[in-house]
């Protein structure tokens, strides 16, 4: 088993009004703070693929691709809510690997208090060699 | 070219059809979006194909147009992708969307939507789905 990691991400309100933009996705739960502070969160909270950020980061970084290869599976449970100002640390433990190089990977995407905030099982084909 | 969407959508868990497809939608993955979502959110890093992260950003896309703007209050709880093919950047493609399930568990709404990326070709480039807290639950009206 190895692991691989230590991509952080920068969670800040421009970075998650950023994300908006690109996505289309104005809830107001990520970019309203009146309407957000008035939710069961009480602030405003990242979308949740932000969260993920890290682990598509640190799983390129891995492979050596800028793109994940076809064949590849992520699946993805949400668990904790990321918000302004939080630090997201992600690590990459290869469980197994199967003879056509095929790994198991599960990751853990983690605050800077230890809160898991996203939990990854993935299949991923092998690293580039070299 | 297609109107922006609304962006808050009120559509209501009782109306959601499960098995109803919506689209397919037509949008452009430009170089300027795969290279602000290839790093460090919004620090644009060179890349020739489309990063990963992109295709959460089309799931919302397409969410948006099929639901008429973004259930407001909506809370993404899972999120699964398979990756067909690798996409160039600067390329076009089509989102069809659909509701997988619906059901109560613990008293919160769950919907599942699923995702079919094609690239302009019709080739499958990513599938997958979201699981979201819907903000509403049966016999409820928006609040």
């Amino acid at each position: 088993m190895s692991e691989f990691g230590g991509i952080v991400d920068h969670v800040d309100q421009d970075r998650i009004d950023a994300y908006a933009e690109l996505s289309g996705d104005f809830n107001p739960l990520h970019v309203d703070p009146e309407a957000a502070a008035a939710s069961e969160f009480g602030g405003t909270i990242a979308h949740g693929p932000i969260a993920l950020h890290s682990f598509f980061r640190a799983a390129t970084a891995w492979l050596g691709s800028e793109a994940l290869p076809p064949g590849s599976e992520v699946k993805v449970v949400y668990r904790a809510p990321t918000r302004p100002g939080d630090d997201v640390t992600c690590e990459l433990r290869e469980l197994t690997t199967a003879a056509d190089g095929r790994a198991s990977i599960e990751a853990e995407c983690v605050k800077q208090d230890g809160t898991t905030v996203v939990s990854v099982r993935a299949e991923l084909p092998a690293p580039a060699a070299g | 070219m297609s109107a922006e969407p609304p962006i808050l959508s009120n559509v209501l868990y009782d109306d959601l059809v499960v098995g109803r497809r919506m689209g397919p939608y037509e949008e452009t993955v430009s170089r300027s979006m795969a290279e602000q979502l290839a790093g460090e959110i919004g620090r644009p890093t060179a890349v020739e194909a489309v990063p990963p992260a992109v295709f959460p950003v089309l799931f919302l896309k397409g969410l948006r147009r099929a639901m008429g703007g973004i259930p407001p209050k909506s809370i993404l709880a899972k999120q699964e992708l398979e990756f067909h093919r690798v996409l160039p950047v600067d390329s076009s493609v089509t989102i069809a969307v659909w509701i997988g399930n619906k059901e109560v568990k613990r008293e919160r709404p769950f919907v599942t939507i699923e995702f079919d990326i094609r690239d302009s070709a019709g080739e499958q480039i990513v599938t997958g789905r979201k699981v979201i807290v819907w903000p509403t639950g049966p016999g409820e009206e928006q609040s």
